[in-house]
């Protein structure tokens, strides 16, 4: 029974012919595949992987890129913040330092103007001092030599005189 | 199974037509499938593309699951063209049976043994070669007779028979028993007239379809084995 199976109804001989066969066409079979499938189809697959792995890297480096100009726009933003902030002080003080000088000139300004006043006002009243004496003594002398030309009389001044140079006597 | 066949001598050798017709036939239709199904090929694959790149993937993935190395990689393209055929030549059997006068002209090629032994052959000659070409003649010879102990030398030598016997008879089995079942309804199909077609068809439609099933399996299983043992002869064992 096995035998038969085995010969598979070659009762005279093995076909071992078929072998031969079967080799050569699948060789053939091989041969033909391999260039006008399995090439095509394998190479399309590699390069659909190769494109795969490329878009990823690249993502990767954009998404790298990305990060790396949000973080420096993040700095700038900082940097300019800060910036600003140092102007806003830097005028800050500088107008509290400009107030300052302009209050302090005008306290100046204001402490020299009242005493060139204060010094005007003394010399107007000196001057008016004076000349109200002079004024004072001319008056008087004029009334004197009113009083004087009407009743002037020697014997009335002989006394004064006297009394006058016996004090001259004295000093 | 006394099916006759014809038989024809070239050269001091016999070739019987039923296997010449089966062969050819099963590797056009291959041969036709996979150019058909990779013309226009695109980056972005889409319908028929899809279906051969889906069969390359399976049948890579085979390889990859034994030998995950340059070897594989070389396997690849072997073992994809392997698979076509045997499960090509399996479901031929499983659809037609062309028989003239008595002699069966067109059947599963696989269903003869010559075949798988063929088949079996090729596979476990590649599992040598490139044993001898990855490890060199003295460390294959050490890695595939003398391990575990190098007095197990004769268990070994008898093992690469039985497993070159065993992977050419376990295909050849399974589809020669299936499409002698297939026969032996369609016997009981015809032995009573319509009483016995009604039940046999419903029968027959079972049997094709677990047919188709186990045509795939033994695919699947004869190239998982050949990748088993390529990847036993390529690999030291530590």
């Amino acid at each position: 029974m096995f035998s038969n199976l085995f010969l598979a109804g070659a009762s005279e001989q093995l076909a071992l012919g078929n072998m031969l066969f079967l080799l050569v066409s699948m060789i053939v079979l091989l041969l033909l595949l391999k260039k006008f499938a399995w090439g095509p189809v394998s190479k399309m697959m590699q390069d659909r992987a190769d494109k795969i792995a490329h878009d990823l890297d690249s993502a990767e480096d954009a998404r790298q890129k990305a990060q790396d100009l949000e973080s420096k726009r993040q700095e700038q933003l900082q940097s300019a913040r800060t910036d600003a902030n140092a102007i806003i002080a830097d005028a800050q003080t500088a107008a509290g330092l400009q107030r300052d000088q302009i209050v302090s000139d005008a306290n100046d300004s204001a402490q020299a103007m009242k005493a060139t006043a204060t010094a005007q006002i003394e010399q107007e009243r000196v001057e008016a001092m004076a000349g109200v004496k002079n004024d004072v003594a001319e008056l008087s002398i004029t009334i004197a030599q009113k009083i004087i030309q009407k009743e002037l009389k020697l014997e009335d001044q002989k006394a004064l005189i006297d009394a006058y140079v016996a004090g001259l006597g004295d000093k | 199974m006394d099916e006759k066949t014809a038989m024809f001598s070239f050269a001091g050798l016999t070739f019987d037509w039923s296997v010449i017709i089966s062969t050819t036939v099963a590797m056009v239709i291959v041969f036709v499938l996979a150019v058909w199904m990779s013309r226009r090929l695109e980056l972005k694959p889409k319908g028929k593309q899809n279906v051969l790149e889906w069969i390359i993937d399976f049948t890579n993935g085979i390889v990859d699951q034994q030998a995950p190395n340059s070897t594989g990689r070389g396997m690849k393209f072997y073992i994809f063209s392997l698979f076509m055929f045997i499960f090509v030549a399996n479901q031929l059997g499983v659809a037609f049976n062309v028989n003239v006068g008595g002699v069966t002209y067109l059947r599963s090629a696989t269903a003869n043994p010559l075949v798988t032994m063929t088949l079996a052959m090729f596979s476990i000659g590649i599992a040598h070669y490139l044993g001898v070409q990855k490890l060199g003649f003295k460390n294959y010879f050490k890695t595939v007779y003398l391990k575990p102990m190098p007095f197990l030398l004769p268990i070994n030598i008898i093992e690469q028979f039985t497993s070159f016997l065993t992977l050419g008879l376990r295909l050849f089995g399974n589809i020669f028993a299936g499409e002698m079942v297939l026969s032996l309804i369609w016997q009981l199909a015809v032995s009573h007239g319509i009483a016995t077609m009604v039940p046999a068809f419903a029968l027959m439609l079972a049997w094709q379809a677990f047919s188709l099933f186990i045509g795939a399996i033994q695919a699947f299983v004869f190239t998982t084995l050949t990748m088993v043992y390529v990847s036993e002869k390529t690999e030291v064992e530590e």
